[in-house]
Formats: structure tokens, C-alpha cells, sequence
């Protein structure tokens, strides 16, 4: 009986853990999110964005859409310690023919919904 | 030795009377009285309409040179009502556009009339249904009651009533457009009745962090897109700007970027959220129908997307600009090679003569606004 016992328990956490580890980096969910955004992957977008921000799907899938040269440059995305926050160096460069405009990116929230890290908009590190 | 102070008395002498001639001269000129400023000519031969505008019917030629008087002039003052009076009979009447026209620097336009009867285009002349609505509207709308509330509600809610933003691509964000009100080498040519509106809101001009290159209806609310220099993390570009400049008045243009990135349904959604936002925070919300070149792709597309603007406009009650159909007699309908931009005029201030307005969309762009922010100033505004 505690041999069974013991299995079980043992058997949770290889669950537990092997749960823990298929959430992955939320940092790669964010770069893989960003780059997405930028090139105009809608379904990975949609794929990779939290269900508060459900409503705002079609925009963040067209954000640059109008554009025709949008790249992004030197990203390198990590994560605030052990808190819920992406903080990511580089910049969102947009080519639009005769202008050029530049977006530094900045620090991103991130939830686990599902087992997964979901990308959940731009805010301040706590 | 005698003569050298002679001749300096002479000399003295002689300058005194051409000093006291020349001021005579100048009492003279000073007496003639001066030209009436009413009076005008063209520079070259121009076609002269039954209206106010292209659409409609051409009824006569002014030849340059051949004197004829201003009747009055359309709301913007782009087009002037010409009479000529030869052996005592009206040989011509009918309107022009005022950019071919010698202008006497006198004339001012607060002592011509404004013919309130004629419409800005006879749309029945053209062919195309779609292109009809948008001919239909008006260039310079009247302001609604509607919009008292809404300044009111802004009052309470704190917006200062002399700010004005702007929120747009980059046809909104160019420098040029609205920016130079806060100058002091405004030049307002004809327009005169202008001067106290550009005083009561020129100093709040100022770059807008919701007016920026290819920015779109739905990106205006993306934090993305928002300056990172002066937004609060998480902040949209419009609350942004909201809350550094707290306006009471927004202008709004947005199209040749959002063609590309939306359709039709699509935009009217993201521009009726933005006014409906800009409503409820006090801030009366000034559409502008887009300039667009019929040569160029998405034409068909852009008519359908000014159109939604009539009916936002209708629906919500608030002003619509109908700046396309004041681009349509400039040349290349105001806007640059690219055949996008909006044309700048050469100048760094605000000029608003004749030629400037009539050939530069952006200095057509700025009159329009400086025009409703007028029309606003004395009905919203001052009525308070």
C-alpha cells in the first residue's frame, strides 16, 4: 500500500513538473509574439495573446499591416526574475518608403492560461 | 574764398526744397484715396461658374486684365462672386476661383459677404452616385448644438478650453499643419476675421503624441504605438495625448495609411470608437474627409471610406471637414508627387494668400481648421 502510495506521489510530480516545464519561457512567447505582431501573423497572434485581451485580436494583428518594411532589430527578451513581466531590449523598425519610425520595445506582461504563457500587453515592471 | 560757402548755402537750399517738395509729394499720395479693394482681375484667362465650385455650370471666360468687382465669397473664401458692369449692363456674373485672380492687398474678407444660399457643389452634375455624396457635403460644417454638451461635459471634466490636438498619420503629424498657429509670423493675407481665433488657441499647438507616422484607427489605441518618452507604460496614443494636453478640440484624419490595413466596415467601427471616446471625454471631435488621387489604387475604396465619414458625422452629430472636395480644384488635388502627402506650401508659417491656399493642401488643410476653430471659438466657446 504506501509502495502504491508512493508511486502516485511520484508520478504527480512528473506531472507537476513536467507541466511546469511545457509553459516553456514566457520571454520566448514574447519575442515569438512580437515578431508575429510585426510581420502580421494573425493566427500565431491570436495563438499567443491572453483571453483579456481577446477583443483587441484584429488589431494587434494589423498593426502593421500598413506597413511594408517592418523588421524588428537586436531583440533579446528575459524575464523579470520570477515575476510576471518580460522585459525585452531592441526596437520595431517600420519602413514606410520616405519615413522611417522606429518603436523601442519595452516591458510586457504575461500570464499562464492553460499551461501556456500568453502574452498580455505592454506594461511597467513592478 | 566767398564761393565754397556759397555754393553749401545752395546746396543747403536746394535739399531743403526737394525735402519740402518731396513731402508734398507724399501728402499727395497720401490724399489720393486708395484703389476699392472690391475691385479685381484675373492673370490669365479663367472660367467663370454659376457657383461656388467646379460641378457646376461654366457660364462665362474672364479675360486677365478685364476689371470686374467681388460680390461676395464662399464660406472659405476660396471662390469669390464676380460682377462686370460695361456701358451700364452686367456682362458678367458668376463665381472664380480666387487663386487666378490679382488680389488688392487691401481687400479683407470680414467686409465681403458670404453667400449663404449656394451650395459648395451641384452634385447633380455628377455622374457617379458615390462621388455625389461626397460632393453633397459640405466643405465647412456647421457646428451642432450637440457640441456645446460635449464642450461642457469637457469643462467639468477639466480640458482647457483654448487646446486643440491632432490625431492622424502623417499627414497629420507634418509640422507644418497646425503646429505654426503658436508662431508669431502668422500671415493671414484676406482672412483678418481669423486673428483672434489664432490668438485664443495658437499657443497650444504642439506636436500631438496621437499624430504620428503610419499610425492607423486601430493602432491609436494600441500602447505599442504610444511615445515612450512622455506615455505611461500601457497608455494608448489617444489617452496619452488626452491627458498631456487635455483639448477641447480634436482634429481627425485618418485614411491613405488605414486603406491598406482595413476595409471599409472596418474603419468606420475604429473611427466611430474614437469619437465616441473623444465625446465622452469632452473633446468635440472634427472629422476630415482625405484628399485622394483618382489614379491611384484603392480609389473606389477611399470614396466608400469618406463616405463613412458623412454618415459618422450624421450619426454622432459632429463636424466633417469635406476637405476632399476642397482638394479637388487644386492642383493635383493638393498633395505631393508621391501622390499621397499633402503639398507643402515653401513656407514655415502660416500664410493663408491666395496662391498659398490655392495650391498647397497643407496651407488648404490648416485654413479649413483654423476656419471651424472659428466657427467654434464664437458658437461653443464664446456663448459659454
Amino acid at each position: 500500500m504506501r509502495k502504491r502510495v508512493l508511486f502516485f506521489f511520484c508520478l504527480f510530480l512528473l506531472a507537476a513538473c513536467g507541466g511546469g516545464s511545457s509553459a516553456g519561457d514566457p520571454a520566448e512567447t514574447v519575442e515569438k509574439y512580437l515578431t508575429a505582431k510585426v510581420s502580421g501573423d494573425g493566427d500565431t497572434v491570436r495563438a499567443l495573446l491572453c483571453s483579456a485581451m481577446e477583443a483587441d485580436k484584429d488589431r494587434e494583428a494589423s498593426a502593421f499591416s500598413s506597413v511594408t518594411g517592418a523588421k524588428i532589430e537586436d531583440m533579446d527578451c528575459r524575464r523579470d526574475g520570477d515575476t510576471d513581466f518580460v522585459i525585452c531590449a531592441g526596437k520595431i523598425v517600420a519602413d514606410y518608403g520616405t519615413e522611417i519610425t522606429e518603436f523601442p520595445l519595452s516591458s510586457y506582461k504575461v500570464v499562464q492560461e492553460d499551461g501556456d504563457w500568453k502574452w498580455c500587453g505592454e506594461s511597467a515592471a513592478p | 574764398m566767398l564761393k565754397r560757402p556759397l555754393s553749401l548755402t545752395c546746396v543747403v537750399l536746394l535739399c531743403l526744397l526737394a525735402a519740402s517738395a518731396s513731402g508734398v509729394s507724399a501728402q499727395k499720395s497720401t490724399a489720393t484715396p486708395d484703389p476699392d479693394p472690391t475691385m479685381t482681375t484675373s492673370y490669365q484667362q479663367v472660367v467663370v461658374y454659376a457657383g461656388p465650385g467646379t460641378t457646376y455650370q461654366q457660364n462665362n471666360l474672364l479675360n486677365p486684365g478685364i476689371p470686374a468687382q467681388i460680390i461676395e465669397r464662399n464660406a472659405v473664401g476660396t471662390w469669390l462672386h464676380l460682377q462686370r458692369i460695361a456701358d451700364g449692363k452686367l456682362v458678367m456674373d458668376g463665381w472664380v476661383l480666387a487663386r487666378f485672380l490679382n488680389l488688392n492687398p487691401a481687400l479683407k474678407f470680414s467686409v465681403v459677404p458670404v453667400n449663404t444660399d449656394l451650395a459648395d457643389a451641384d452634385p447633380s452634375t455628377v455622374d457617379s452616385q458615390s462621388l455625389q455624396k461626397l460632393y453633397a457635403a459640405p466643405v465647412l460644417p456647421t457646428i451642432s448644438d450637440a457640441m456645446r454638451d460635449v464642450f461642457q461635459r469637457g469643462q467639468e471634466l477639466g480640458n482647457n478650453p483654448r487646446a486643440i490636438t491632432k490625431f492622424g498619420d502623417s499627414l497629420v503629424a507634418n509640422e507644418l499643419y497646425l503646429l505654426p498657429m503658436s508662431q508669431s509670423d502668422v500671415d493671414l493675407g484676406p482672412y483678418d476675421y481669423l486673428a483672434d481665433t489664432v490668438k485664443y488657441f495658437g499657443a497650444s499647438a504642439r506636436e500631438s503624441m496621437a499624430a504620428r507616422v503610419g499610425l492607423t484607427t486601430y493602432v491609436i489605441f494600441d500602447p505599442f504605438w504610444a511615445n515612450k518618452e512622455f506615455c505611461q507604460p500601457g497608455e494608448s496614443p489617444l489617452d496619452c495625448e488626452l491627458r498631456r494636453q487635455k483639448p477641447s478640440v480634436a482634429f481627425i484624419m485618418f485614411g491613405p495609411n488605414d486603406l491598406k490595413a482595413m476595409d471599409t466596415e472596418q474603419y468606420g467601427t475604429n473611427m466611430r470608437k474614437i469619437v465616441s471616446t473623444l465625446i465622452e471625454k469632452g473633446v468635440i471631435p472634427i472629422l476630415f474627409m482625405f484628399s485622394y488621387d483618382p489614379i491611384r489604387p484603392l480609389w473606389w475604396q477611399s470614396v466608400d471610406f469618406n463616405q463613412q465619414l458623412i454618415d459618422i458625422g450624421a450619426e454622432y452629430d459632429v463636424p466633417v471637414v469635406n476637405l476632399w472636395e476642397a482638394t479637388r480644384v487644386l492642383p493635383e488635388y493638393g498633395l505631393e508627387v508621391d501622390h499621397l502627402h499633402l503639398k507643402n506650401a515653401g513656407v514655415l508659417n502660416l500664410k493663408f494668400s491666395k496662391d498659398k491656399v490655392g495650391e498647397s493642401g497643407v496651407m488648404l488643410y490648416n485654413l479649413l481648421s483654423v476656419c471651424v476653430l472659428d466657427d467654434i471659438r464664437r458658437t461653443v466657446i464664446q456663448s459659454e
